[in-house]
């Protein structure tokens, strides 16, 4: 029953009327704040007060925050770990949105936070710190909630506490993948690289924050801290589902990504970077095939009287083909080579890709009811008119698999071969489709370039030269300098411990040529590479000349697209601009719009770039298409994964040029 | 002044000849630690304050939960020989009952540490008349809370207002929310996890 209180019990808080109230004003100095408040908010302004030195608070006190807003990178991390939910990150979207930040910063509720300092100690850029001031007053609630700049109250204060070795809580060393040793790997084209095991694999998860930091950088935007998560719950099952929501070739990206994600990772601000790729390779090297079941709901069938042709068999085609096939279409894909993959196939050595892993993702693409035609060209065997007539949308991801050429005095030369000529032989003969005595490797040669196809150049010229001749010589040149090559830094790594010598900065003037035999190329310093407007215009030092010796030139300074297939119907209402086809964001080409493109031709090479353009371009193919096209009726389950492969289907990244 | 590596020794020698010490750890010059069964702590204190060391610099604990044991740590320090000695010993952790004989016979200024470890750990130490009493937190209603299942999330939602958040905090730009928009998609991404089904 309630109890029912007398109409005089408020009167007996009048006692408390002439009590000595409890509240300790605070009257005394101890801090500049302190004695600035005081001096501005009293009516008696005492002599001994203006003129008073405040004390400092205590070395390594832990006072009110400071953060520096320009190394503060919106992680989230010290909202999370805050245990008693003081900290909240406030969305400040007039912050630059740049790669690897997230525009947000932490608001701090002084009623709640308990100065424990854990935010500090977990903080990933160091950005967030506590300073000496410890006394604020206000007769205002709502002024002990703020967001912590790098000053406090506007004015610079000293550092109190101070995190340090010990306390600091994150783990900032990576767990190392075992990769075979330059003198046994360089002999075979065994993939360097073995893989997590599982405890390793658990260990690296554990370094995730799980701030998402990754996730816009990446073209397809991954499920990462999510899936970083299931690994470290050991939910194999769970993370391929989170896997193959926006990436088809997660074993392909898991050994090749550029990994955006990588380099946006927000405990790489001050330690290596979280292993995501890696870690996303564990997942599939984990997965059995039966599990591979569970991934799509349902089998999917053509439910959609509309059929898709995709051109070329590599990232964004078979991108383009699985998102195509899950929403319901009829898809064929036209691959020109006898192995599905493009460049996967034809242009990764084996040791980086080896097949096992592209056909494990290419088998589930074709098990889901893709229809990959290999030895089939278009324009060749099949003419795209033909494709117009059959199919009621065209997908093309033809890539740039044709080498380009360098216009220097003797490139003319039989033995100045293209980077795209050699490595499809060479995949090929790790294949054992040709010998070693069908590919010709000289005993010296030299790799003009410095991306990563130069290194997988130089790299299988290595270890051709090893099985062929028992001792490697390969030279790579290249015009911009070692610490600023466009290679990734592994393989320039990797590249030295395998023998490969460098003369970088320099620019190839002539393939000298006595006799019929090349003798060398002729290299300048290169002074610099692009001029002032930005293009690219590179300036040699005459009088810095060498000849570097070599029997033997290989010529990697990129790849050209190959549109012969194209009939000039067609070619007359598109425009190629410096070799990428003009379209919309989702590739679809303006005047021709039954016609999509993707991948190399629309974006520059990039696989996983690939990948995306595949998946904007289905739904895009799909809206083309879906209004007029026949249904059969669509179960709940397939309406539902229709619905999320246009809902995941990603946004440019800042790098695409996506909007800033 | 006596050299300092001397005091480490003699204070070995002192404590480990008339003491079964579970462990002995010499920290630094100035530092060391003897884990001894909670039986010896009073008559070792007492052996520590007639050898000199007659300040009481500390007294916590430590919560081994998973070992359901407290650790009660004491340091005492000596003005002529200056060494840190921790005296550590483990108890039962039992929430309701755990408790320890006082030191105040000893080093009388415990009477306040006592009162604090009581206040932040439970632990009971009859003899001290005060021990019960609240020393630093103002009216606190909960279980002590440097007790490792201590939840201080629960504590603060369930005892401080939750504030909204004003607009000065949050500037748009006249945006759509990025945030509510991770936020959807993660929740989103955690379902993948079991194929959808709740």
């Amino acid at each position: 029953m309630k109890k029912v209180n007398s109409i005089f019990t408020p009167w007996r808080l009048l006692k408390y009327l002439f009590k000595k109230p409890i509240t300790i004003p605070f009257t005394k100095i101890f801090t500049q704040k302190n004695a600035n408040y005081l001096n501005q908010n009293s009516i008696i302004k005492l002599n001994s007060r203006l003129d008073s030195e405040p004390r400092e608070g205590a070395d390594n006190i832990r006072g009110f925050h400071t953060n520096d807003w320009e190394e503060c990178i919106g992680c989230g991390t010290c909202a999370d770990i805050c245990p008693t939910e003081a900290i909240f990150m406030a969305e400040r979207l007039e912050l630059p949105n740049e790669d690897g930040k997230l525009q947000q910063r932490p608001t701090i509720d002084y009623g709640r936070c308990c100065f424990c300092a854990l935010c500090v100690d977990t903080c990933t850029t160091d950005s967030l710190k506590m300073s000496k001031e410890y006394i604020y007053s206000n007769s205002d609630p709502d002024a002990f909630l703020f967001m912590p700049t790098d000053t406090f109250e506007g004015q610079k204060v000293k550092e109190g506490y101070v995190k340090d070795e010990v306390s600091d809580l994150l783990d900032l060393k990576r767990v190392e993948n075992p990769h075979e040793l330059p003198e046994e790997r360089k002999s075979s084209f065994v993939e360097i690289v073995r893989g997590y095991s599982k405890e390793f694999a658990r260990l690296e998860a554990a370094r995730c924050v799980e701030c998402g930091v990754c996730t816009s950088a990446c073209p397809v935007h991954m499920h990462i801290p999510q899936y970083i998560k299931a690994i470290w719950e050991d939910d194999i099952d769970g993370a391929l589902r989170q896997v193959y929501e926006t990436n088809p070739l997660p074993g392909v990206c898991g050994r090749v990504c550029t990994h955006n994600c990588e380099t946006s990772c927000a405990i790489a601000v001050r330690g290596e970077a979280i292993a995501i790729r890696w870690l996303k390779r564990y997942i599939i090297d984990s997965a059995p095939d039966d599990m591979y079941e569970n991934i799509i709901l349902e089998p999917v069938s053509d439910v959609i009287d509309a059929k898709v042709a995709i051109v070329g068999s590599g990232p964004a085609g078979l991108g383009a083909a699985y998102y195509l096939r899950v929403m319901g279409y009829k898809v064929d894909v036209y691959e020109e080579l006898s192995l599905a993959g493009g460049v996967m196939r034809y242009g990764i050595p084996a040791y980086r890709l080896p097949d096992t892993a592209i056909d494990k993702d290419i088998n589930f693409i074709k098990h889901i009811g893709v229809n990959i035609k290999t030895n089939t060209r278009v324009g060749r065997d099949i003419t795209m008119d033909q494709l117009e007539q059959d199919y009621d949308a065209v997908f093309l991801g033809t890539g740039f698999m044709k080498p380009r050429g360098l216009n220097i005095p003797g490139a003319d030369h039989n033995r100045v071969v293209g980077a795209m000529e050699f490595l499809p032989k060479v995949r090929e003969f790790e294949r054992g489709n040709l010998s070693l005595e069908d590919i010709d490797v000289a005993e010296n040669v030299v790799v003009i370039g410095g991306g990563d196809v130069a290194f997988d150049v130089a790299r299988s010229a290595t270890r051709l030269q090893m099985l062929k001749y028992g001792k490697s010589s390969v030279k790579l040149t290249s015009l911009e300098n070692e610490d600023s090559l466009p290679a990734t830094f592994d393989e320039y790594v990797e590249g030295a411990e395998e023998g490969v010598e460098f003369f970088c900065g320099n620019g190839p003037q002539e393939v000298v040529v006595e006799n019929g035999k090349i003798l060398g190329l002729k290299l300048w310093k290169c002074l610099c590479i692009f001029d002032e407007k930005g293009g690219f215009n590179p300036e040699f030092d005459k009088e810095c000349e060498q000849i570097i010796e070599g029997e033997q030139i290989f010529i990697a300074i990129g790849q050209a697209p190959d549109y012969d297939y194209i009939p000039e119907s067609i070619k007359d209402k598109i425009s190629i601009n410096r070799g990428k086809i003009e379209a919309s964001i989702d590739g679809q080409v303006k005047d021709v719009p039954w016609l999509f493109v993707g991948g190399d031709i629309l974006r520059g090479p990039d696989l996983i770039g690939g990948v995306s353009d595949g998946h904007r371009s289905a739904k895009a193919i799909d809206a083309y298409l879906y209004e007029n096209a026949k249904k059969q009726d669509i179960s709940d389950s397939l309406k539902a994964m229709r619905e999320a492969v246009k809902e995941s289907s990603p946004e440019l990244t800042i790098r695409q040029g996506g909007k800033k | 002044m006596m050299n300092s590596m001397n005091n480490v020794e003699f204070l070995n020698e002192l404590v480990n000849s008339k003491f079964n010490v579970v462990k002995t750890e010499i920290i630094n010059a100035e530092q060391m630690s003897f884990i001894v069964d909670s039986r010896d702590v009073h008559t070792l204190l007492t052996l520590l304050k007639t050898s000199g060391w007659k300040q009481l610099s500390y007294l916590s604990a430590i919560d081994w939960i998973k070992e359901d044991e407290f650790e009660l740590v004491y340091i005492v320090f000596n003005w002529d020989r200056p060494v840190h000695i921790q005296v550590r010993t483990r108890i039962k952790r039992d929430r309701e009952n755990a408790s320890f004989e006082t030191i105040i016979p000893i080093y009388p200024g415990a009477k306040y540490y006592e009162r604090e470890v009581h206040e932040f750990f439970g632990i009971k130490f009859p003899g001290n008349p005060d021990f019960h009493k609240q020393l630093i937190l103002e009216n606190w209603d909960d279980m002590p809370p440097l007790l490792k299942d201590f939840d201080p999330r629960a504590y603060s939602d369930s005892h401080f207002e939750k504030r909204d958040y004003p607009e000065k905090h949050i500037n748009l730009n006249n945006q759509e929310s990025k945030q509510e928009k991770r936020q959807k998609r993660n929740l989103k991404s955690l379902l993948l996890r079991n194929g959808g089904k709740k």
